[in-house]
C-alpha cells in the first residue's frame, strides 16, 4: 500500500476518512450564513428571532437554530460563498483553467457551468474506492468508500451541499419554534422508493424511531439523543419533531438522516437491508459485490427527475499509484480517497483534470496529556509552541499543502474562526527564557527539570506513519534545542491510547469542532469528554462550551466560541499544527460539476453529471 | 500407504489446532480496536454509552474466554464468525468468495512459472557455460532480487500507462490476469530455474547416468528418463513449499492489482483492525499450506519408488 495512503488508512480518524465525520468537519456556517441571508430575503425576512438584518448576509443565523422557510432547492449555493480557506488552495485552483468563474458567481454551481453545453442522457462515471463497500446502509455510511454509494441510493430530508448550505431534499420546507425544540417539516409529494411505493412521513418517522432506538446500538444513535420521542406524523407530509432542549446541531447532524422505507427495511431488518438498499435517490442499485465494485443505475421515477447517467459504478481500487494511472489512462473518472502527495501536485500541475482542493476542519495536532507531571505546568506547554516553526512544516514537509493551525478551529470556519488569539511565533530563545524564568533548569543530562520533574516523555505515532512521523522526527529536533527530551515510538492505535491516558503524548488529526459549522467541541475540550485527549481539565472551558450549546443566537455563539479558541491558545492543552487539504480530481469528460465547491459533499449530486466523450 | 495418509492428517490437524489458538490469543493480545474502524470518525461524537451498547452488540464486552470459547465453538462447526468492521459481513462468505481469485492467480502463476523454468534450467545445465547459461542465470538472478511490488509497478506504468493495452483496474476478463499472474510467476521461475539447474547437473554427474550412458542409451533418454526424473524430486519440494511463498505474494500483487482475492482481503483486514477476518485467512492459509505440503509428500511417494517402499 502506498505512502499517504497508508497513512490516511490506519489514522482511525484523519481529516476525510469518513463522511459522518466529514458533516461534522464540514463548515456550514461559512457559506451557509450568506445563504441563510439570501433564503430569508427571499422569504421576505420572516425571521423574528434571528439576525440583525442590517448586515443580514453576514449575521444571519443559521439554518438550524431560525425559524425559516426554505422554498426551492434552487436558491442554494449562496451569493458570497468564498473561496477556499486556504491559500494554497485558492491559488491552485486559479491554475486550474476550469476554475475561472469567481468566487462570487458560486450560486452558479446548481446550473451547469456554461462552457459545459447541455446535459446529453446515458454513459457510465467510473469512481475509485480504496477498500470494500462493506455496507450500503446509512448506518454505515462513515467510510467515504460507502458513503458516496450511500448518498446517490438515498435522500435526507435535507443534505449539506458543496457550499456548506443544508438544502431541503425529501422536505420542501422546515419550522422552528421559538426555544428552539420543535422542528416541523413539510415533505415533498411525488417521491417514491426504487420498489415504486410512495416515501411519507410515516418513513421518517421509522427511520429516527429505528436508528434512535438504544436497543438497536446504531451507529448514528447519538445524533437522536435530543429527541423526545414519539416523533408525531399529522399526515403522510408533516413530520414534527420535539427535542428534550434546544439542540444546535439538530438539523446537521439530525435531519440529515439518509431515509429508509419503513415496509422494506422493517421486513428485511438492519443486517439484511445492507447489501439490498432501496431509496429515494436518483440511483438504485444495479450489481454489488463488496470486495470489488458496486455498480447504480439510473432510477427513472427519481424526484427531481431522471438523472443524466445511465450507471454510476464504484470500483475497489486499493494502491494509491494504481488509482492515479488509472485517472491517467482513463480508465476511471475520478478516486473518491486520496492519491499520494506528489502525485496530487503532478495531477494538478498536468491540466488535464478537473482538479478540487477544499480545507479540512480537522486539526494536525500533538495532544499531550495533562496530567502527566511534565505537562501540566501551562508555562512548558506554551514554551513548546514557541518552539516548533509551523510555517515550516507547512512550507517544507507539506509542500504547502495545508494551512497553519492558530487554535482548535480551522479558518475555513469562517463565521466562528477566531483570528485574534494569542500567537505562537516560532521564537526558540523566547522558549528558553520562558522556561528559565519559570524555574524549568537544564540538567547534568541536557534535560530541563525542577522539583525532580524531568521534561522527558515518549510521543506516539500510528504504526507506519510515513507521513507524519517526519514531523514528530523535527518537532523532537525542536524540543531538544530548547533542552527537552521527546522520544518516539510507534503505536497501531493512537486516539485509544490518548484517551485512557495510556501515553504521554501522540500526533494524530482530529475535529476540535467544526464538523457541520458546528463550533462545539464538547466531545473533545469539555472535562468529562469521551475524546478529551490530553486531559484538559477547565471549568472555564466547560462553562463556555454549555453556553455556547444552549446558545441559540449565532452573533451571541460567535462570542462563545470566541472565547473558547482564545482559551484553547492560552492553556495549549495540545500542541496545534495545521489543517490538511483535500485533493479530489476528475476526467474532464464528466460535466455537471459544481464550480470552486468547498467541501467534497458533491458527490450527492451525481444526478447532474454527464459525460461528454468529445471533451 | 493408507496409515501413513491418516498420520500426515493427523499431524495437519494438530498444527491447524496449534495455529488457530496463537492467533487468537496473539489477536486479543494486540493494539487496536475494531469498533474505532467500523465507526470512522462517528466515535468522536459517540457518548461511552454507546460504545458500550456497541461492544456489547458485538460481543466484544465478553471476557477473552469466553470469547475464545465461543470463536471456537463456532470454528467446530465450520463458522468463522462475522466482521465487525465490515458491520456483520460472515467471515465464511468473504473467504469463499475471495478465495477463487486467489487460487487461480497461483495456479496460473504456478503452471506459467513451471512450464518455462523447468526446461529453462535443464537446458542450462545441459549447456552449461554457453551463452544459454548464462543468460537464464542472470536473468533468474534479476528475478529473485525485483521485489514484486516494483515489477507490479512498471508493468502496470508500461502496459497501462504508456501503452494503454491491459486494464489496471477490475477483476472481471482474462487481460486482468496477465499482469498479477507474470508478476507473481518471475521470482517463482527465477527460484526454479535455478534450482532446476543445480539439481540437473548433481544428477548428471551420478553413476547411473554414466552406467546408462554405457548401456549405449540415447543422450535423449538418457536425459529424460534417468536425469529430469531425478532431478525433478528437489523440485516438487520445493513448489510446495514455495505456495506459501506464492500466497503472502498474492498480498502484494492483490493489491497493486486490484484483485479481491484472500491476499489483498488479508492486509485491508490486519490495516483496518479486522480480528475475525485475519483469524480466519490465518486459518485458511494454513489449512492451505497444510494440505499442500502433504500433497508433495505424496506425490513424492508416488515419483519416487524408494519412498513408496518405506
Amino acid at each position: 500500500m502506498s505512502r499517504t495512503e497508508k497513512f490516511l488508512e490506519m489514522l482511525p480518524f484523519s481529516a476525510a476518512t469518513t463522511r459522518r465525520e466529514f458533516l461534522k468537519r464540514s463548515v456550514i456556517m461559512g457559506a451557509m450564513i450568506p445563504a441563510a441571508g439570501t433564503l430569508l430575503t427571499a422569504c421576505g425576512g420572516d425571521d423574528d428571532d434571528g439576525g440583525d438584518t442590517g448586515d443580514g448576509e453576514a449575521t444571519s443565523p443559521p439554518a438550524q437554530t431560525t425559524r425559516q422557510s426554505v422554498p426551492t432547492s434552487s436558491s442554494g449555493g449562496g451569493g458570497q460563498a468564498t473561496a477556499a480557506a486556504s491559500p494554497e488552495a485558492t491559488e491552485a485552483e486559479a491554475d486550474e483553467e476550469d476554475a475561472e468563474a469567481s468566487p462570487t458567481t458560486a450560486a452558479a454551481a446548481t446550473e451547469p457551468a456554461s462552457s459545459d453545453g447541455e446535459p446529453v442522457q446515458g454513459g457510465t462515471v467510473i469512481m475509485m474506492g480504496h477498500h470494500e463497500i462493506a455496507s450500503l446502509s446509512p448506518d454505515d455510511d462513515g467510510p467515504t468508500v460507502h458513503w458516496v454509494m450511500t448518498t446517490n441510493i438515498h435522500n435526507g430530508m435535507v443534505e449539506l451541499d458543496s457550499y456548506y448550505v443544508l438544502q431541503p431534499v425529501l422536505c420542501e420546507s422546515w419550522e422552528v419554534n421559538d426555544d428552539g425544540t420543535q422542528f416541523t417539516f413539510v415533505l415533498r409529494e411525488g417521491v417514491m422508493f426504487h420498489d415504486g411505493e410512495a416515501f411519507t412521513a410515516e418513513d421518517v418517522k421509522y427511520t429516527f424511531e429505528y436508528y434512535g432506538d438504544p436497543a438497536n446500538a446504531s451507529i448514528a444513535a447519538s445524533n437522536f439523543l435530543s429527541i423526545e420521542y414519539p416523533i408525531e406524523t399529522p399526515d403522510d407530509t408533516t413530520v414534527v419533531i420535539n427535542l428534550k432542549n434546544p439542540n444546535a446541531s439538530f438539523m446537521a447532524y439530525t435531519a440529515s438522516q439518509f431515509i429508509v422505507p419503513q415496509h422494506h427495511h422493517s421486513e428485511v431488518g438492519e443486517t439484511g437491508y445492507k447489501a439490498n438498499p432501496i431509496g429515494t435517490g436518483p440511483f438504485k442499485v444495479k450489481d454489488y459485490d463488496p470486495a470489488s465494485f458496486c455498480e447504480l443505475e439510473a432510477f427513472d421515477d427519481h424526484f427531481r427527475g431522471r438523472p443524466n447517467l445511465d450507471i454510476l459504478r464504484e470500483n475497489i481500487v486499493p494502491e494509491a499509484s494504481v488509482r492515479k494511472i488509472a485517472l491517467e489512462s482513463g480508465e476511471a473518472d475520478t478516486s473518491v480517497w486520496a492519491l499520494l502527495t506528489e502525485d496530487n501536485i503532478a495531477l494538478r500541475d498536468s491540466g488535464e483534470f478537473a482538479t478540487y482542493i477544499t480545507s479540512s476542519v480537522a486539526v494536525n495536532h500533538f495532544p499531550m496529556n495533562n496530567e502527566r507531571p511534565f505537562f501540566q505546568d501551562k508555562v512548558v506547554r506554551q514554551a513548546m509552541m514557541h518552539a516548533i516553526d509551523r510555517d515550516q512544516i507547512v512550507d517544507e514537509l507539506w509542500q504547502g499543502l495545508a494551512v497553519k493551525a492558530t487554535a482548535n478551529l480551522s479558518p475555513a470556519l469562517e463565521f466562528y474562526y477566531e483570528p485574534d488569539v494569542k500567537q505562537y511565533e516560532y521564537d526558540p530563545e523566547l522558549a528558553m527564557s520562558m522556561l528559565d524564568e519559570a524555574g524549568w533548569v537544564v540538567g547534568s543530562d541536557g534535560v530541563r527539570e525542577k522539583d525532580g520533574v524531568k521534561l522527558s516523555w515518549t510521543c506516539l505515532v500510528i504504526t507506519g506513519d510515513q507521513a507524519r512521523r517526519p514531523e514528530a522526527e523535527v518537532v523532537q529536533q525542536w524540543m531538544l534545542a530548547i533542552g527537552l527530551d521527546m522520544k518516539i515510538e510507534e503505536a497501531p492505535s493512537t486516539s485509544t491510547a490518548m484517551q485512557k491516558g495510556e501515553a504521554d503524548m501522540a500526533l494524530y488529526n482530529w475535529t476540535y469542532g467544526g464538523g457541520s459549522g458546528e463550533p462545539d467541541a464538547s466531545n473533545t475540550l469539555r472535562s468529562d469528554a469521551l475524546n478529551n485527549f490530553s486531559h484538559y481539565k477547565s471549568p472555564e472551558m466547560d462553562r463556555l462550551l454549555d453556553a455556547g450549546l444552549a446558545e441559540t443566537d449565532p452573533d451571541a455563539r460567535k462570542e462563545v466560541y470566541s472565547q473558547v479558541q482564545k482559551l484553547v491558545a492560552e492553556d495549549v492543552p495540545f500542541l496545534y499544527i495545521k489543517f490538511w487539504d483535500w485533493f479530489v480530481f476528475f476526467n474532464k469528460r464528466v460535466k455537471g460539476l459544481p464550480e470552486e465547491p468547498q467541501n467534497t459533499q458533491y458527490y450527492n449530486e451525481a444526478y447532474k453529471w454527464w459525460v461528454d466523450d468529445q471533451a | 500407504m493408507t496409515a501413513y495418509v491418516i498420520r500426515r492428517l493427523l499431524q495437519g490437524f494438530f498444527v491447524v489446532f496449534v495455529v488457530s489458538v496463537v492467533t487468537f490469543f496473539i489477536i486479543q493480545a494486540g493494539p487496536g480496536d475494531p469498533i474505532e474502524q467500523m465507526l470512522g470518525e462517528g466515535a468522536q461524537q459517540m457518548t461511552e454509552e454507546d460504545l458500550d451498547r456497541i461492544r456489547d452488540k458485538w460481543g466484544l464486552d465478553d471476557p477473552w474466554y469466553e470469547q475464545y470459547f465461543s470463536w471456537v465453538g463456532n470454528l467446530a462447526q465450520g463458522d468463522m464468525g462475522i466482521s465487525i468492521v465490515r458491520v456483520g459481513q460472515p467471515v465464511n462468505d468473504m473467504i469463499i468468495s475471495a478465495a477463487p481469485s486467489t487460487i487461480k492467480l497461483n495456479l496460473f502463476a504456478l503452471l506459467l512459472s513451471t512450464t518455462i523454468a523447468v526446461p529453462a534450467g535443464m537446458f542450462a545445465a545441459l549447456r552449461r557455460y554457453s551463452i544459454f547459461d548464462s543468460s537464464i542465470m542472470v536473468a533468474a538472478s534479476g528475478g529473485v532480487a525485483i521485489p514484486n511490488f516494483w515489477a507490479g509497478l512498471m508493468l502496470i506504468v508500461l502496459l497501462t500507462g504508456t501503452l494503454g493495452w491491459l486494464p489496471a483496474t477490475g477483476f472481471d476478463s482474462w487481460k486482468h490476469y496477465i499482469m498479477p499472474v507474470t508478476v507473481l510467476a518471475i521470482t517463482e521461475m527465477a527460484v526454479l530455474a535455478r534450482l532446476m539447474r543445480g539439481t540437473m547437473l548433481e544428477v548428471l554427474n551420478q553413476d547411473y547416468i554414466n552406467t546408462a550412458r554405457s548401456k549405449g542409451l540415447a543422450e535423449r533418454t538418457v536425459v529424460l528418463r534417468h536425469a529430469v526424473r531425478n532431478a525433478l524430486l528437489p523440485i516438487i519440494t520445493v513448489i510446495g513449499y514455495r505456495s506459501a511463498f506464492l500466497l503472502s505474494g498474492s498480498v502484494v500483487i492483490e493489491t497493486i492489482f486490484s484483485v479481491p482475492g484472500l491476499g489483498r482481503l488479508f492486509f485491508q483486514s490486519i490495516t483496518r483492525a479486522d480480528y475475525q477476518v485475519v483469524q480466519g485467512i490465518v486459518l485458511a492459509f494454513t489449512l492451505l499450506v497444510v494440505l499442500t505440503n502433504i500433497i508433495t509428500d505424496l506425490l513424492y511417494a508416488v515419483i519416487d519408488p524408494r519412498i513408496r517402499l518405506k
